[in-house]
């Protein structure tokens, strides 16, 4: 076994290589603030792995990018694992990059002969978040499509090259198969390739010039470490006053988290008995292994926990399927570009050329002025001017980001538009099982044609600006003053009783806005005064008609349904204007099929029919026949296929797991 | 940094720990490095293994039942015809209402019994095709002969002969060729579905 590795050793030299990797001297011993490049490193790998093995899973097309990241999610064993710790690692590192860099400049790092060092980091860092915006479309989901569309059209103003330069990202002028297998190429080829190769010559550099001894600095750079903490914690406890609605949640655990960090420190001094750096005490030089490693190796061990944390508790979520023609009130993009989204909303960055200012002038003096740090900061007041850059920097980034985050928590539409993208997400789930699989044009069929998703979709679209529906738009959103009656549980004996009373009927839920309130029903129904054993009966009869989504026999059985026909008839001399059971002779709408799937679906089509409200229709326009003006018909505003959507969610008639649809 | 604060230093007072405890300490840490970095290591290599060798636990979907002639469209001691399986199938995400799975060679025999065999090859997966010259089976890759009754020709590599399919002898009586579609592994001596 020696001899053989003897032999290996001889023909790579691999024990040299080794020994060179492992036996690094670390001037002034192991440190914990030396673990960030290392905690990176291991990122790095964790998303190298989970990446190729999430790879083997995803199919990039806009036909199956959503299908095949739905399968990993739900279905592939332990695919939701690899695809959380994949997800929230990404996240994690770049908070890991930012203590990087500031512990990179606080020590000042970047100074000769290290300058070349740093200039590549800095090309790291924006290399990883070119592979967090781009890995941030594949999914193809609503989030992540708007999010890219708002990305990619920023791209598309650089000046010059930007439309073309836009045109070749997205693979043409629309968002299709081709912008995703791009995104994809650059995402798992071009960027990680680049990130290696420039990952080798980094570490090479490091390890050319070593650690940046922090023994002389100790005591400044300490001080630096305790100032930037208590600027975080104070720019945090600041923001937690100015903006209260957003910060409620992250803001107090912000400063848990600081606190506790804090705290950490103090017991950690006090444990170790004043040994630490804070004491700026010389310490022997310590070796790579294992006295740093032990500490890198500590540190990973603790990002890890976090991601797990994450994937556990928060989950990986995946919003429904891009669609381009199903606005999305929630589009934002990852955290930490919250802070440039947010900027560009002020009005120093209005029109086209503060567009511009604001979308690319901005950040690119920012990146300019991070490359000329190790040229300024060769004197000490260069290396303050520095560091207060830093501390500028991070804490307009604290402070934009909680400007975006307090704007979206008082936003009914984006809150709305979260919460529209769980439900749906979830309903799609559901359908899916439902149907043992989707179907080969993709996921968005499914959505199409189910009558609780698509059919609140257009009846928040064409229905609601007269109809609320339980005082919603259908999809959760506000309405503006009804014009016409409330069809939550319309067809249920309940819904038909409320409007058979005539303070019900004159109310705002039913006709009370429409002129029908001073029609003839409404002076009938005041007139007739019916008892409630009446209302019960015809309610039971009408509702007997409809027969919606839980309809089940009332507790007086056919008897009352009967008894319910038999007061329409006679009693009630309903029968004199209205057709029932058949017979049409009234001018009043129809009660024969009352609220039926076919009666409704016809009504929506064209209410001016004589069977409904004839020439005596309020406002509701016909949905599948318009008359023009030259008096030719033609098709309304709907298809046939929408109106039995809209009917549909109405009625409730949609598959259920339970494979009841009525 | 500041050269001046390096004069500040306390200098260490305590003497060096005892080799013995320092070697201790030592292997203590490079053993906690190790376990520790190999757990964390083995947690995302560990998941995406688990991912990669899911399909092992999978049960297949099994064989399919399906019409693929009427018993008229095979003439008595006719050649054999080839037909495509089509069946809703279920490929990861996706369900296809109808999707091609295999194709399967029909004959009636003299006596007017149904013989189905599944044109993929038992050697190493080809598809089999019918020379009607020579009456018989021929898989092009590694040019092997199957007789007509599906048994081993000469020369054959394959270690068996055809797979034969089942098929419903009830529906025959009602005029319809119902086959049992399934695969069986390639290479191998016994007929074994997949």
């Amino acid at each position: 076994m020696r001899r053989f590795f003897a032999w290996v050793d001889d023909r790579t030299g691999i024990a040299k290589l080794t020994r060179e990797a492992l036996f690094e001297s670390v001037p002034g011993g192991a440190r914990w603030r030396y673990v960030w490049g290392s905690t990176l490193s291991f990122a790095i790998m964790v998303q190298f792995i989970t990446g190729i093995f999430l790879w083997m899973a995803y199919s990039p097309s806009a036909t199956t990018a959503w299908e095949s990241v739905y399968f990993i999610q739900n279905e592939m064993t332990l695919g939701w694992l690899l695809r959380g710790i994949h997800h929230w690692t990404a996240q994690i590192m770049v908070i890991l990059l930012v203590l990087h860099l500031v512990q990179v400049v606080i020590d000042s790092a970047y100074r000769a002969p290290r300058e070349f060092n740093f200039w590549f980091g800095v090309i790291l860092l924006f290399i990883t978040l070119a592979i967090s915006l781009t890995g941030y479309l594949l999914p193809w989901d609503q989030k992540g499509f708007w999010a890219t569309k708002v990305a990619t059209n920023l791209a598309g103003i650089i000046p010059f090259i930007g439309d073309d330069l836009q045109k070749i990202i997205v693979g043409g002028s629309d968002y299709g198969h081709h912008t995703l297998t791009r995104f994809f190429a650059l995402h798992a080829g071009v960027l990680p390739g680049a990130l290696v190769a420039l990952v080798v010559v980094h570490i090479y550099l490091f390890r050319r010039h070593g650690i940046t001894e922090a023994k002389p600095a100790t005591r400044a750079s300490a001080l630096y470490y305790w100032s930037l903490l208590g600027f975080v914690f104070g720019t945090l406890t600041i923001l937690a006053f100015v903006f209260e609605d957003a910060t409620k949640q992250w803001v107090p655990r912000s400063i848990c988290g600081v606190f506790l960090a804090i705290a950490a420190r103090i017991f950690f001094l006090v444990f170790r008995g004043k040994d630490d750096d804070s004491a700026a005490r010389p310490k022997r030089d310590g070796m790579f292994w294992p006295d740093q490693i032990l500490k890198d190796a500590i540190a990973c061990v603790a990002v890890m926990a976090a991601v797990l944390f994450f994937v556990f508790r928060q989950g990986t979520g995946l919003t429904p399927p891009a669609d381009p023609s199903q606005p999305y009130n929630a589009a934002r993009p990852d955290w930490y570009f919250m802070s440039l989204f947010q900027m560009l909303k002020f009005s120093a960055f209005e029109g086209a050329v503060g567009l511009v200012i604001g979308a690319i002038v901005v950040p690119s003096t920012l990146v300019t002025a991070l490359f000329l740090m190790p040229l300024i900061g060769k004197s000490k007041t260069g290396h303050w001017i520095n560091v207060t850059m830093l501390y500028g920097l991070i804490g307009g980034f604290l402070i934009l980001t909680a400007m975006g985050f307090n704007h979206d928590a008082n936003d009914a539409e984006y809150k709305q538009g979260v919460a529209n993208a769980h439900t749906e997400a979830d309903r799609l789930k559901e359908l899916i099982s439902i149907k043992g699989g989707i179907p080969p044009e993709g996921a968005l069929t499914l959505v199409y044609e189910d009558p609780k998703i698509r059919g609140a979709r257009l009846y928040a679209a064409h229905c609601s600006s007269c109809h609320p529906h339980g005082g919603k738009d259908g999809m959760g959103g506000e309405v503006k003053e009804p014009s016409a009656p409330d069809l939550k549980g319309v067809g249920s004996k309940e819904w038909i009783a409320g409007l058979l009373d005539h303070e019900g009927y004159v109310g705002p839920k039913y006709f009370g806005n429409t002129k029908f309130r001073k029609g003839k029903m409404a002076d009938h129904l005041l007139d007739l005064d019916m008892l409630p054993e009446e209302i019960e009966a015809v309610s039971a009869a009408l509702a007997y008609e409809a027969k919606v989504y839980g309809y089940s026999t009332p507790e007086g059985g056919q008897e009352l349904i009967d008894s319910g026909f038999d007061l329409m008839f006679e009693d009630l001399e309903c029968s004199d204007c209205h057709g029932i059971d058949g017979e049409d002779e009234g001018s009043g709408p129809s009660l024969t099929g009352y609220m039926s799937r076919d009666w409704m679906v016809r009504f929506i089509g064209d209410p001016t029919h004589d069977d409904f409200y004839g020439k005596k229709n309020d406002r509701m326009p016909s949905f599948l026949v318009a008359m023009q003006e030259d008096g030719n018909m033609s098709d309304g505003e709907l298809s046939r296929e929408e109106v039995e959507l809209i009917v549909g969610w109405l009625r409730e008639e949609w598959p259920r797991a339970d494979g009841k649809v009525r | 940094m500041n050269e001046e604060e390096t004069e500040n230093f306390v200098p260490d007072k305590k003497p060096d720990p005892q080799p013995k405890e320092t070697e201790r300490r030592e292997f203590i840490a490079k053993a906690v490095s190790i376990v520790a970095g190999g757990a964390i290591v083995s947690i995302p290599i560990g998941t995406g293994l688990a991912t990669l060798v899911a399909p092992l636990f999978k049960e297949g979907q099994g064989g399919v039942k399906i019409r693929l002639a009427s018993v008229e469209d095979l003439p008595l001691g006719g050649p054999p015809k080839l037909y495509q399986v089509v069946a809703e199938r279920t490929d990861a995400w996706t369900k296809y209402p109808e999707k091609p799975l295999g194709s399967v060679f029909l004959r009636r025999k003299q006596g007017g019994e149904i013989e189905a065999f599944n044109s993929s090859c038992p050697h190493a997966g080809c598809s089999v095709g019918y020379r009607s010259k020579e009456d018989e089976y021929y898989c092009p890759c590694h040019e092997s002969i199957f007789n007509l009754d599906g048994s081993r020709g000469d020369p054959c590599v394959s270690p068996r002969g055809l797979d034969s399919l089942e098929v419903d002898e009830e529906r025959l009586g009602e005029g319809d060729v119902w086959v049992t579609f399934r695969n069986f592994a390639a290479g191998i001596e016994e007929k074994k579905a997949i």
